[in-house]
C-alpha cells in the first residue's frame, strides 16, 4: 500500500513538475521571449503628425512621377517649412539646428522597411485601392511618435509586414502570390 | 526539497511541450533566415530616388552616348547605353556596362601621393597637401627651364580624342619640350598614310553601315573596331529580322568572334592579309574588275610615273602584276587554293559598293606602312576613295582655338632641340616619315639619349603595363629623374611614380571626346560629370593649369582658363561660332548618311546654348569631307606612289618602296629553337592597354581563357597532338622576350603552329579581381620599328610552348 501511495503521488508531483514546465516555457515562449526580441529604440527627433495637420498627407508621402514612392521625404522637404523654427517645440529646435543648418538627413527609423529581396511597389496598391492603413499605423491623430522595435537577429522593424500577410491578401484580392511578383 | 533525475527530466519535457506550442522557436528560425540573408558582406544598393543622368563614355575613344542611373543623385548604380544617341543608339559594351565599378573601386588613389622611399615600394607613398604636389612639380619644372633644359620634360598620355591632348600640346609647347607622345594606336600609322596618299595627315574612315560588302582583314569588327557601340549598331542594322544586309567576308589567321559571325572565314597565316589583298588587286587588274575611270584621272601612280627630276618609275599596276602577287604565288603564301582567290576577286571586284577594312579591335596597333598603303590601293581599286565612296575623311572638329605661343626665348631653345627618338643616334637609319614613335623614344631614353629626360608626366596611361614589350618602358624609367603620374587609379604606372596627382574618373569631371575612330564624319561629344567626385582627385586639366600658373609668364599665358571646364566652354564657344554641324539630341540621326560636303543646318543657337544641349547628353557632328579634295600631295592626285617617300629620302633597291607591296619582317629567333608563332588578340570581354578589367566584366571570360589565375592559349588539337599536349594541360611559353606560364586550350579555330594569347590580363597592380590573374601578354609579343615611319608595330612573335 504505501508503495502504491508513493507511486501515486509521485505521478501527482510529476505532473505538476511537468505542468510547470510547460506553462512556464509556453509563458516564456509567449510573452517574455518576443520581448527579448526585440531591442526599443527612440527616433532621432520626434513627429507629431497632429501638428501638421494642415498639410495633405501627399505633400510628403508623394508619388514621384515615375511612379516611385517617396516614403519618408527628405530633408529638402523638411526644409520647404522649417527653414527657421516656427514653434517652441524642442524636437523643431533639434531638427532645425542638427539636421537642417547642417544640411544632414535624419536618421529615420523606418518602421515598415522591407529586405533587399523583396520588390514592393505603392503604386499598383494604391490603384487597387488598399488603404494605407491596411498595411500602416494610423496617423492622423499620433502626436508622438511610437517607438521601434528592432529584432536583435534581423535588425528588421517588428512591424515588418511578413511574407504570410502579403500573401494571405494578395489571395483574398486574386492578386497574384507567384514568386516573381515579389522577389525579381 | 530534494530534485531528482526524474523531476528534472519530467519539467524537461514540459518545458519542450510548452516551447512547441509557443511561437518562439517557428519565430527564431525564421529571424535565423533572414539573419542570414544580412551578412555584413552581402552588397546592399542604396535606396532613394532614381534619377538618369546621360553623358558621353571616356572609358575608350569610341564616342558612345551613355546614361548612369542615380540614387538621389549621389550613388551611381547603373551605366546603360543612351537610346538617343546616333553613335551606339542604346548599346553598350561590357567595358561601358562595368565601368562605374572604376568609380568606387578600391584601388582609386584618393589624395595627392610623395614617394618617400625607393621607387616602386607601396609603404613609401604618403599623402600631400594639393598646393605643397603641384608646387613641388612647378618648382622643378621651373628649375629645369631656368637651367636651359626644358626640353628634359616629357609626357605620355591616352587621351589623343580629347581637348586635354591639344591642352597637354600647349602646355609642351609653351613650355619648350618636343617630348610629348600619346599611347600608340592603329591612328599613328592611318594618319602617315592618310599624309602619304592625300597630303592630309588625317586617318581614314569608313563609313562601314551602308557597304553592302564587307572585305574585312583582320579588322575586328564585333570585338569594337574603334567603337564597340557604333559596331553594335552597325551590326544591328545589318543583321535586323534575321536578314543579312551585308556580306562580311572575314579574313584572319583565329576564328575570331568575328569571323564566327561572319558570312564566310578565309584564314591565312599570321601577317599575310596584306599579301591577299595584293593578290586580290592583281586580279582586278588582271580581268579589268577596278574603277578604270577613278583610277586614271583622280589616281597618281597607277601607271608608270616620272618624278621631278626627271626620273622615271614604274607604277603599282605593273607592280601588281608582277609574278609576286599571281594566285599561284599568293596561294603559296596564305595557303588559300588559286581557284578561292579568283572567286574572292570575283566576288569583290564585281560588287557594287564592297570595301575592304582592316586594324585590331581595339585600334591600339600601328601598322607597317605598306600594309597600309595595299589595303588603301584595294579600295582605290573600286573607287572608294571618293566623295560618296565607303572611305573618306572626318573634317577637323572647329573647336575654339587655343592661344597662340608668344615665342618665348626659353621655350624656343627647347623646341629648337629634336625630339630625343630623333635626336639621339639609333641604330639603323632614321624613319623618313617619323610620327608618334614611343617605342624610339623610351629605347633612345634607355640607351642615354643625346639629352637626359628629367620628369616625365603620365596622363590617363598605363605603359608600364600596357605597352607592347612594356619592359622597354621600366628601362627608360631607371633613366628618368621623376615619374609624375596624372592618374585615377594605382595602375602598374602609378606604383613606380614619383609623385601621383590624382584625376576624377571617366563620370566624375568635365571631359570630352573629338571624333570617333574609324567614322567618316565628325563628332563630338561632352562628358559631363554624372556625380560629385567622392575623392581628393582633380581634373587633370585643372592640375595642369594651376602647374603653368605656378610658372607663370607665358606659360601662365598660354593657358588663361579659370578652370578645365572653361576651357572646354571655350572650346565649345568656338564650335558655335564656326556654325557648322547639327546636333544629335533625339532618335533618328543616321550618321552614316551624310553626304561629303553636306552643309547641315545648325540647330543650337549659340555657345552658351550648344554647351546646355552637349551636356544634356546631346552630341554635335559634321558631315564627311570629298576625300579628294584640296588635295595636298605634289601630284594633286590620290597618290599611289608615294612622292611624299621620294621627297623625305626614302630609298630603297626598286621602285616598290615607293608604292604598295607585301613584304615581312621575320620575327626575331630561329625556327629550330622557336618552331611556333606567337599572335595575341583582343577580345571584347578583356580591357585592354591602360585600363584593367573591373569585376563584373571579368564574370564574361569564359574559363577556357582564364580559370582562377591560370590564363589558356589556344592551339590547334594537331598541333596539340604533335606537342603531346591535351585540354587543360601546364606549360611554359617561351618567345625571345620572355617566358609566361599558361595552360593550354584546344580550339579548332587556332591556326595549326600558331599560339594565340589574350591581351588584357596578366596585370600586377589593381585589385584581387584581377591582380595576378593570367599573363601580360604585352611582356612577350615582339615590336618591330616599321621602316618608313619608325612606329612600333606587331604582327607575332616566334614562340616555344613545352609542358611546365
Amino acid at each position: 500500500m504505501k508503495e502504491e501511495n508513493k507511486s501515486a503521488s509521485g505521478k501527482v508531483v510529476g505532473g505538476v513538475v511537468f505542468a510547470v514546465g510547460f506553462i512556464g516555457a509556453l509563458v516564456f515562449g509567449w510573452v517574455i521571449g518576443p520581448d527579448l526580441l526585440y531591442s526599443q529604440k527612440a527616433q532621432p527627433i520626434n513627429f507629431s503628425h497632429v501638428a501638421h495637420q494642415d498639410t495633405t498627407c501627399e505633400d510628403c508621402h508623394a508619388f514621384r512621377p515615375d511612379g516611385t514612392y517617396v516614403g519618408i521625404p527628405k530633408i529638402d522637404k523638411c526644409k520647404e517649412c522649417h527653414e527657421s523654427q516656427m514653434g517652441q517645440e524642442k524636437s523643431e529646435q533639434i531638427l532645425v539646428e542638427e539636421y537642417i543648418q547642417k544640411d544632414r538627413e535624419v536618421p529615420w527609423l523606418v518602421y515598415a522597411w522591407q529586405p533587399d529581396n523583396v520588390f514592393f511597389s505603392h503604386a499598383p496598391h494604391q490603384a487597387k485601392g488598399v488603404k494605407c492603413e491596411s498595411c500602416h499605423r494610423p496617423v492622423t491623430e499620433e502626436k508622438v511618435v511610437p517607438y521601434f522595435y528592432e529584432n536583435r537577429l534581423t535588425g528588421y522593424s517588428k512591424s515588418t509586414m511578413k511574407m504570410v500577410d502579403c500573401e494571405k491578401c494578395h489571395a483574398e484580392q486574386n492578386g497574384s502570390n507567384n514568386c516573381e511578383i515579389c522577389h525579381k | 526539497m530534494k530534485v531528482g533525475r526524474r523531476a528534472v527530466l519530467q519539467f524537461m519535457a514540459g518545458a519542450v511541450g510548452g516551447t512547441l506550442l509557443s511561437p518562439l522557436p517557428w519565430k527564431l528560425t525564421d529571424d535565423a533566415a533572414i539573419w542570414s540573408q544580412n551578412w555584413f558582406w552581402r552588397p546592399s544598393p542604396a535606396r532613394g530616388e532614381i534619377t538618369r543622368k546621360p553623358t558621353v563614355c571616356a572609358l575608350c575613344e569610341g564616342g558612345c552616348g551613355v546614361q548612369a542611373r542615380l540614387v538621389d543623385g549621389k550613388r551611381a548604380i547603373l551605366l546603360e547605353g543612351n537610346p538617343n544617341h546616333p553613335v551606339n543608339q542604346g548599346g553598350i559594351c561590357a567595358l561601358g556596362a562595368a565601368g562605374l565599378q572604376f568609380l568606387y573601386a578600391p584601388y582609386r588613389i584618393a589624395q595627392p601621393l610623395k614617394q618617400t622611399k625607393r621607387r616602386g615600394d607601396p609603404t613609401g607613398f604618403q599623402p600631400i597637401a594639393w598646393n605643397e604636389a603641384v608646387g613641388e612639380l612647378a618648382k622643378k619644372l621651373g628649375q629645369m627651364r631656368t637651367d636651359g633644359k626644358p626640353n628634359g620634360l616629357a609626357g605620355i598620355t591616352r587621351r589623343r580624342r580629347s581637348s586635354m591632348d591639344a591642352l597637354l600640346n600647349q602646355f609642351f609647347a609653351a613650355y619648350g619640350s618636343p617630348n610629348l607622345f600619346k599611347m600608340p594606336a592603329h591612328a599613328d600609322s592611318l594618319k602617315l598614310a592618310g599624309a602619304v596618299t592625300t597630303g592630309r595627315e588625317a586617318a581614314f574612315g569608313c563609313n562601314i553601315e551602308d557597304a553592302p560588302y564587307i572585305l574585312s582583314f583582320g579588322a575586328g569588327l564585333v570585338e569594337g573596331w574603334g567603337s564597340p557601340g557604333r559596331m553594335q549598331a552597325a551590326f544591328r542594322r545589318w543583321r535586323q529580322g534575321g536578314k543579312s544586309a551585308a556580306k562580311i567576308v572575314q579574313v584572319d589567321s583565329r576564328c575570331s568572334t568575328t569571323a564566327a559571325m561572319a558570312d564566310r572565314w578565309i584564314a591565312v597565316p599570321p601577317g599575310t592579309e596584306a599579301a591577299l589583298a595584293l593578290g586580290i588587286a592583281h586580279l582586278m587588274v588582271k580581268d579589268k574588275l577596278y574603277d578604270a575611270e577613278f583610277m586614271a584621272d583622280r589616281v597618281f601612280g597607277f601607271e608608270d610615273w616620272t618624278d621631278s627630276q626627271g626620273k622615271s618609275h614604274k607604277g603599282f599596276k605593273f607592280l601588281v602584276q608582277t609574278d609576286a602577287y599571281t594566285p599561284e604565288a599568293i596561294s603559296k603564301l596564305t595557303g588559300i587554293e588559286p581557284a578561292k582567290i579568283r572567286e574572292l576577286a570575283k566576288e569583290f571586284g564585281a560588287q557594287k559598293g564592297a570595301v575592304a577594312v582592316w586594324g585590331q579591335p581595339q585600334g591600339s596597333v600601328p601598322k607597317d606602312m605598306y600594309n597600309e598603303l595595299s589595303f588603301l590601293a584595294l579600295n582605290a581599286l573600286k573607287g572608294n576613295i571618293k566623295a560618296g565612296g565607303a572611305i573618306g575623311f572626318a573634317p577637323e572638329v572647329p573647336l575654339g582655338a587655343l592661344p597662340e605661343l608668344p615665342g618665348d626665348p626659353s621655350a624656343l631653345k627647347g623646341l629648337k632641340q629634336l625630339r630625343l627618338d630623333l635626336a639621339s643616334s639609333q641604330k639603323g637609319p632614321l624613319p623618313v616619315l617619323p610620327g608618334n614613335n614611343l617605342h624610339g623614344f623610351l629605347d633612345a631614353v634607355s640607351n642615354g639619349g643625346k639629352y637626359p629626360i628629367e620628369v616625365m608626366l603620365v596622363h590617363e596611361a598605363n605603359p608600364a603595363y600596357g605597352l607592347f614589350e612594356n619592359k622597354l618602358f621600366q628601362q627608360a624609367l631607371a633613366k628618368i629623374g621623376t615619374l609624375v603620374s596624372l592618374s585615377s587609379y594605382m595602375d602598374e604606372t602609378a606604383q613606380q611614380a614619383d609623385l601621383i596627382l590624382p584625376i576624377h574618373t571617366a563620370f566624375e569631371g568635365f571631359d570630352d571626346v573629338i571624333g570617333i575612330p574609324g567614322a567618316p564624319y565628325a563628332y563630338y561629344g561632352l562628358c559631363a560629370p554624372v556625380l560629385k567626385p567622392h575623392l581628393n582627385t582633380k581634373a587633370a586639366g585643372d592640375i595642369v593649369m594651376s602647374v603653368a600658373k605656378q610658372l607663370g609668364g607665358s606659360i601662365a599665358a598660354a593657358l588663361p582658363w579659370a578652370s578645365h571646364e572653361e576651357y572646354l566652354k571655350k572650346r565649345a564657344e568656338g564650335l558655335a561660332a564656326s556654325a557648322r554641324g547639327a546636333l544629335a539630341d533625339k532618335k533618328g540621326v543616321e550618321l552614316w548618311k551624310l553626304q561629303p560636303e553636306e552643309a547641315l543646318k545648325p540647330n543650337y543657337k549659340d555657345g552658351a546654348d550648344l554647351w546646355k544641349k552637349l551636356a544634356g547628353g546631346a552630341c554635335w557632328y559634321d558631315a564627311p569631307v570629298d576625300p579628294l579634295k584640296d588635295l595636298k600631295t605634289e601630284s594633286g592626285k590620290f597618290e599611289l606612289a608615294a612622292q611624299l617617300l621620294l621627297a623625305k629620302g626614302q630609298t630603297g633597291d626598286d621602285d616598290q618602296v615607293y608604292l604598295p607591296h607585301f613584304s615581312q619582317v621575320p620575327p626575331r629567333g630561329s625556327d629550330k629553337d622557336y618552331p611556333l608563332l606567337l599572335v595575341t588578340y583582343q577580345m571584347s570581354a578583356l580591357a585592354d592597354r591602360d585600363l584593367a578589367n573591373p569585376p563584373f566584366m571579368t564574370k564574361t571570360v569564359f574559363d577556357f581563357i582564364l580559370r582562377q589565375n591560370d590564363q589558356f592559349v589556344e592551339i590547334n588539337p594537331a598541333t596539340a597532338s604533335e606537342l603531346g599536349m591535351a585540354e587543360g594541360d601546364s606549360a611554359v611559353l617561351k618567345t625571345p622576350q620572355g617566358e609566361v606560364p599558361v595552360r593550354v586550350h584546344l580550339y579548332a579555330g587556332a591556326r595549326p603552329k600558331v599560339v594565340y594569347l589574350a591581351q588584357g590580363l596578366g596585370h600586377k597592380a589593381y585589385d584581387e579581381y584581377i591582380k595576378d590573374k593570367g599573363v601580360n601578354a604585352n611582356g612577350v609579343v615582339e615590336v618591330q620599328l616599321d621602316r618608313v615611319t619608325g612606329l612600333g608595330t606587331v604582327w607575332a612573335a616566334r614562340a616555344h610552348l613545352r609542358r611546365a
